[in-house]
């Protein structure tokens, strides 16, 4: 029987089958993903396929509370040996992009099944119509490369071969694939036998009533959590800057409703399935773990020492309208979900914000660019790699600043250090580090960006900075916090053929051309004007910002490196606007002056009742539509005005709401 | 014919371990270390020797010892202001670390402050390309500028960490020249110096802790030496080393990164010379102190190595002795979580306060009051008479736990063992996947002043053979340094193909290594043996990342491209399970292991028992809650040929075996005692 006193036994040992899978997987795994990033997961999870056993500091955190339910139901019976293998987006709801490699073992004790071993490792390249395989530009998911349905790669211990030869002829490193398909199932082997030795150890039904314990333990934290967060209804929403190339803004919306110790993440206003890869196919499961990931870091955070599995999600559920941007159709390009999956967790943090003001961070601002190139040796030989991410800093929070870097929900993953990227491939880096004065002021400032500047040497060379974000509308802050600046991506700055890429996440290049990347700024936390001076002449000696930024955004005059008392005081004295919940960019400002949170509600209540083929057009007509009306008239009349006319033409039912 | 002495500063206290070079006997000796005033410690543990033993200081033949000197430097931030030069364009190297946060899913969490601050951190106009080659060569007026600029900044020291300067050091020794001549008064340490592998952050960081713990360290070497030679020692001292190898002081001095983790590395040299002495080939090294809980794979006496070895918030990139802490000791508090579960950790009572049960103003109830309340600790003087054990209130701070879980209080205390011991578990299962080892096949061998307590708790959990206690757990730390050979390690990046025209270029390389090894061993004063080790980090071409591969000098000076490709097929397939030998191999990096062999001492055989172990007396002790009558031995009387079975504990002056009552004990001819499970079955098969 395990109870109070035992509990922490049972899954210490169940965590550390993860940990044991993990650093399995860590040292047999062949590519620098895995190795030097970490974009990897292992857990445990019951024979229900709800995840109880996790690393506790390895690998991508988003996984926690994953179900495995939908795929483990694939198999009608297991055997012993078996290891069942998919990467379908559209086959279970658990691989949520082709590149993400899942595999499954159960584990039986004495001929009864008691658990699943799974985890994934996220592959550089699956094939398909680019390297690496993901494109914010890509529109169907038969474009971002193999699909393995599931199957199972082993069957009661036999190998499938063909499986291995289906992926080998299918993407471009193939061995760095197969390489890593042998880490992972090292990795499930050793969990396989972890797994029986602590079944041993407790006794069967001891270890499947403990089991369940764990779960309740992690739900009961979790509601303790939300138990101190006032009950009420917070709506927030923010944007990915374009929902296609050179397109226009997608909205993911969050109505959190907390009630008692229960919370409800209602995505119903978020932007319609989209035409490019920004969707998220969740099959609009009320716990699926990419909606959840924003919502697990704050009780990570509000509450200390909880523990992190399928539990901690019980008090939770989403609502996931059919068809949007939060659970796509089949066929739909979904390559960059990380990119939706992060305004998730920023909305998420976003609406926390107005229930806990005083414990929540800014958001990190998401928009974390992952580059990738391709380009050839000196040899002629093709060469490809991963080398790391570039994004903005940790966000505020009300205690202290932002990490820099990367930091809140970016911070998991490790860079690839400059040395083994300039060895793998024939790139010479300008600079890595730091971008001064991108964390936006506050009493509390965000985290600095990162910068990236490269030289590439070969014709043909094609460089994905996928994931990009924010290089239209900056990162918020919160409690009167100054403004972010955004990302940016730059082709051979600073000479006459300087180029802006926008938004942009694919450029090809020629010898010679010089690439940039600055993540995009992070949101600060608190009126800029109270921070400690000494705080603001530190940041100015160590380059975060620059004399001038210290007058402008914190009221602090340095004189040849002192501190004017008498003009620093005549700024800070006087009057500061009230702080505001919420500081936005001039960009968002601008927009929503126009897309009030009426208008965009009343168009996607419209797009809800369309059908889902149609909803990605009839927005670009509708956003078309508005922007020809002006923003004059009065907003419902003039919406269902437009939506009358665009049913007309094409025939589609106006719906009753707005007839 | 002398004595040669080995000695090891810990926190608490210094033990001394001396062999008799004419009759290979071992002696042994603990002093109060003295942290107000080093040196002292070890004037007092001479002058008792010499009182004690007889043991002259003039007749001392050779001379090693570890400190924790530099390591409290890191953890206190007590180093000098220092001043780093990078490649201009990376000056964030230190801040932007690996980017990953400590705590993934906290919010607030963010990297430890670097210990040179960005405002001290100056770009040079150089580049070498990941070639080797250069591409922009420093100036000497930028040089100034910047040294001028660091200056002003207040650095005394500058640290030098160029891009791949593990390729070609020629840009950062031109730098440390220029700056001989702009700053002789600024202490210089480069990147290459320190230990040139590819990977900026990780080389950085090492090389920045080699300057940060130098000053304390010459500091600290100069009041050693001025105090062995107070007491009329003549022989050069040498210092024990993270790789698990001793050096002279010279060296010390100059690389001080190099002791970093002597102690930690001594104790796992000392136990797998023991147990190699006493014939167990597969052990664990568990080593618990009051802080700290420290394991270490040794196969055949050789310990395993690594590197990124963790010093307070940071890691350093040498070849160290892989010690992986597993846990916070007998100092961590047990709680109940606000929804009234049991916990322990990771907060800790460390050394000060401490356990409740140690009266040192503790209170908060500790793994070892858990152990004190099941009256299984205690019942002698521990730690030589400093610390008596309160049983009472040991039980008074795990009472309201009790009262708040509705259970007795040797029942919780026995639950506070559990979830202590499955934490350590937890760790200890990381550390066994990173190797790919199988416990199953290993004995626990226990050490520290707590190690004995809780071995086999764990070597249970684990499915282990067994647990090893030593005669002397609380000397084992000081034996490894007296017996630790001189060792240095030493690396060159060549990035060649495995083919004819490849390996042709590397028998210069190892010429050149080699003369360098055999010539650090003369700096260090050795005459006699030498013994040569190489190997080399070696892929795939394409592959992303090395492995290393042991090979023969011979194949080398043979250019004998089959057997070098060959060792590198065979370390993959037994590393991954698989190996592709038509493969192309590329071999990164040449290394060698240089070493002189230090005299070993006979590890002396008791006289078998010639009667049954007799017990001091009974006492009640507690054991899943349940109580139980248990015998209590002193060490002194088990003899080689006692058998006992569970549950008993054995008393000794420097730490208390407690053998639970589904265990055995047998004193093998060497005095250990080796405590066995007495229905172990040998688990299922490996797969």
């Amino acid at each position: 029987m395990i109870d109070a006193r035992s509990l922490q036994v049972l899954a210490n040992f169940c965590n550390a089958a993860a940990d044991a899978m993990a650093y399995t997987l860590m040292r047999t795994a062949h590519s620098a993903f895995v190795k030097e990033t970490e974009d990897f997961s292992c857990q445990v999870v019951t024979r229900d396929g709800l995840a109880f056993g996790n690393p506790r500091h390895l690998g991508a955190p988003w996984y926690s509370g994953v179900d495995y339910g939908g795929l483990l139901a694939m198999f009608p019976d297991y055997a012993e040996g078996d290891i069942c293998i998919t990467n379908d987006p559209e086959a279970g709801h658990v691989a949520t992009h082709t590149p993400d490699i899942h595999i499954w073992k159960p584990v039986f004790f004495e001929g009864t099944l008691t658990c699943f071993v799974v985890g994934h490792i996220h592959n550089t390249d699956v094939g398909g119509a680019v390297p690496a395989s993901l494109s914010r530009s890509l529109s169907e998911i038969a474009q971002e490369g193999i699909r393995i349905p599931p199957v199972k790669l082993y069957d009661a211990g036999v190998e499938n071969p063909y499986i291995a030869k289906l992926i080998r002829t299918n993407v471009r490193l193939p061995d760095q694939n197969l390489g890593d398909l042998a880490a992972q199932i090292a990795s499930v082997n050793v969990g396989e036998r972890k797994m029986r030795e602590i079944i041993r150890r407790f006794g069967l039904d001891t270890f499947l009533q403990g089991v369940e314990a764990i779960l309740d333990h992690a739900e009961a934290q979790a509601r303790r959590a939300l138990s101190r967060v006032p009950d009420g209804e917070y709506f927030f929403a923010d944007y990915a800057d374009e929902d296609s190339p050179n397109g226009l803004p997608a909205r993911v919306a969050l109505t959190l409703r907390v009630k008692g110790d229960e919370v409800e993440l209602d995505y119903s206003g978020s932007d319609p399935q989209l035409g490019s890869s920004l969707n998220m196919p969740t099959g609009g499961l009320e716990r699926h773990a990419l909606v959840m990931v924003g919502l697990t870091y704050v009780l990570a955070t509000l509450e200390r020492g909880i523990w992190l599995n399928s539990g901690t999600l019980r008090a939770a559920r989403a609502i996931l309208p059919e068809g949007t941007v939060v659970n796509s159709a089949p066929g739909a390009a979904v390559g960059m979900r990380s990119l939706t999956c992060a305004l998730t967790q920023i909305v998420t943090q976003g609406a926390f914000a107005q229930a806990v003001p005083e414990l929540m961070p800014a958001a990190a601002p998401g928009g974390n660019a992952i580059m990738n190139i391709r380009t050839a040796a000196r040899n002629g030989k093709p060469a490809m790699a991963s080398i790391g991410p570039v994004g903005g800093g940790g966000g505020a929070t009300p205690f202290a600043d932002g990490s820099d870097g990367a930091g809140g929900t970016t911070g998991f993953l490790r860079n690839t250090p400059i040395e083994i990227s300039e060895a793998e491939v024939p790139i010479h880096f300008l600079r890595y580090g730091l971008e001064p004065g991108t964390g936006a002021p506050g009493r509390w400032r965000g985290g600095l960006s990162a910068v990236m500047e490269f030289r590439v040497s070969a014709p043909e060379t094609v460089v994905t900075a996928r994931n990009r974000n924010r290089s239209i509308m900056p990162a918020w802050g919160l409690q009167g916090a100054g403004e972010a600046g955004v990302s940016r991506f730059i082709r051979n700055p600073g000479t006459p053929e300087e180029e802006n890429l926008g938004n942009t996440d694919l450029v090809r290049c020629n010898p010679g051309d010089v690439i940039r990347v600055v993540g995009p700024g992070a949101g600060g936390w608190g009126d800029p004007f109270r921070r400690e001076i000494e705080r603001v002449v530190a940041d100015v000696k160590r380059g975060a910002i620059t004399a001038d930024a210290a007058e402008r955004d914190y009221g602090v005059v340095l004189r040849d490196g002192e501190v004017d008392a008498a003009a620093t005081e005549a700024l800070r004295s006087a009057p500061r606007p009230d702080p505001s919940t919420y500081t936005y960019g001039a960009e968002r400002r601008e927009f929503e002056s126009v897309w009030t949170r009426e208008r965009y509600d009343l168009m996607t209540e419209f797009l809800a009742q369309q059908p889902v083929s149609w909803r990605f057009y009839l927005k670009h007509r509708i956003f078309a539509a508005v922007a020809e009306a002006g923003a004059d008239a009065p907003v419902k009349g003039q919406m269902r005005e437009i939506f009358g006319r665009l049913c007309a033409r094409h025939g589609l039912d106006v719906p009753e709401a707005f007839a | 014919m002398g004595y040669r002495v080995g000695v090891d500063v810990g926190g608490s206290f210094t033990d001394f371990a001396v062999l008799d070079e004419g009759s290979g006997e071992l002696l042994a000796l603990k002093v109060f270390s003295r942290p107000d005033d080093p040196g002292a410690e070890i004037l007092q543990g001479l002058g008792q020797l010499q009182s004690r033993d007889g043991v002259s200081p003039g007749e001392i033949s050779y001379f090693t010892h570890g400190t924790t000197v530099g390591v409290n430097t890191v953890i206190q931030r007590s180093g000098p202001p220092l001043a780093l030069f990078t490649t201009r364009g990376f000056e964030d190297v230190l801040e932007v670390a690996r980017l990953k946060i400590p705590e993934i899913n906290n919010l607030y969490s963010r990297r430890p402050a670097p210990l040179i601050p960005r405002d001290r951190v100056f770009g040079i106009a150089e580049r070498i390309g990941a070639d080797g080659a250069p591409q922009i060569l420093p100036d000497r007026e930028d040089v100034a500028t910047q040294v001028e600029k660091a200056r002003v900044s207040g650095a005394v020291g500058v640290v030098i960490a160029f891009l791949h300067a593990y390729r070609n050091p020629a840009h950062e020794e031109a730098v440390r020249d220029m700056l001989a001549e702009l700053a002789p008064d600024l202490p210089v340490v480069t990147s290459s110096g320190t230990w040139p592998v590819i990977r900026e952050f990780e080389r950085t960081v090492t090389a920045v802790i080699s300057g940060y713990v130098r000053p304390r360290v010459a500091e600290y070497l100069d009041r050693f030496e001025a105090a062995l030679a107070s007491a009329g020692a003549t022989v050069p001292a040498h210092i024990t080393k993270s790789n698990g190898g001793v050096m002279a002081l010279s060296q010390a001095r100059a690389e001080p990164v190099q002791m970093i983790l002597s102690g930690t590395a001594s104790g796992v040299i000392g136990a797998g010379f023991l147990a190699r002495e006493c014939g167990f080939d597969k052990v664990l090294s568990l080593d618990i102190g009051g802080t700290s809980a420290d394991v270490a794979v040794i196969l055949d006496g050789t310990p395993q190595f690594g590197t990124g070895e963790l010093i307070g918030e940071f890691q350093i990139h040498i070849p160290s002795v892989a010690v992986t802490s597993v846990g916070q000791g007998g100092g961590s508090i047990a709680a109940l979580d606000p929804l009234g579960v049991l916990t322990v950790g990771p907060e800790s009572a460390g050394s000060t306060p401490g356990p409740a049960c140690y009266g040192r103003g503790g209170t908060r109830p500790t793994v070892t009051d858990a152990m004190a309340a099941s009256n299984l600790i205690g019942h002698g003087a521990l730690g030589y008479g400093a610390v008596s054990v309160d049983h009472d209130a040991a039980r008074s701070a795990i009472e309201p736990l009790a009262v708040g879980l509705g259970a007795s209080v040797e029942s919780v205390a026995s639950s506070i063992v559990d979830i202590a011991v499955s934490s350590m578990y937890a760790e200890v299962s990381g550390l066994i996947s990173r190797f790919g080892i199988d416990p199953r096949e290993f004995h626990l061998f226990a050490f520290g002043g707590a190690g004995a307590m809780l071995a086999c708790f764990l070597a249970r959990e684990l499915d282990m053979k067994g647990v090893v206690v030593p005669q002397r757990p609380g000397v084992i730390s000081a034996l490894g340094g007296l017996i630790a050979d001189l060792r240095n390690d030493f690396i060159r990046t060549l990035f060649v193909d495995v083919d004819a025209a490849g390996v042709a270029k590397l028998a210069a390389p190892l010429a050149e290594l080699e003369a360098t090894g055999r010539a650090w061993l003369a700096d260090q004063g050795h005459d006699g043996a030498v013994s040569v080790a190489v190997s080399a980090d070696m892929r795939y071409e394409g592959q992303s990342f090395e492995i290393e591969a042991p090979l023969e000098a011979g194949w080398i000076t043979a250019a004998d491209v089959g057997a070098i490709a060959g060792a590198f097929h065979a370390e993959h397939r037994r590393l991954f399970g698989h190996a592709n030998p038509g493969a192309p191999v590329q071999l990164v990096n040449l290394r060698l292991v240089v070493s002189g062999p230090t005299p070993k001492p006979k590890i002396p055989k008791p006289p078998r028992a010639t009667a049954p172990a007799a017990p001091e007396r009974q006492v009640t002790g507690w054991f899943g809650g349940v109580a139980h009558d248990v015998p209590l031995y002193q060490r002194a009387a088990l003899l080689p040929g006692h058998e006992i079975a569970g549950p008993a504990i054995v008393g000794q002056e420097d730490t208390t075996t407690v053998l639970p009552p589904d265990f055995t004990l047998n004193v093998d001819e060497y005095g250990n005692l080796v405590l066995t499970r007495s229905d172990r079955t040998g688990g299922d098969q490996h797969d």
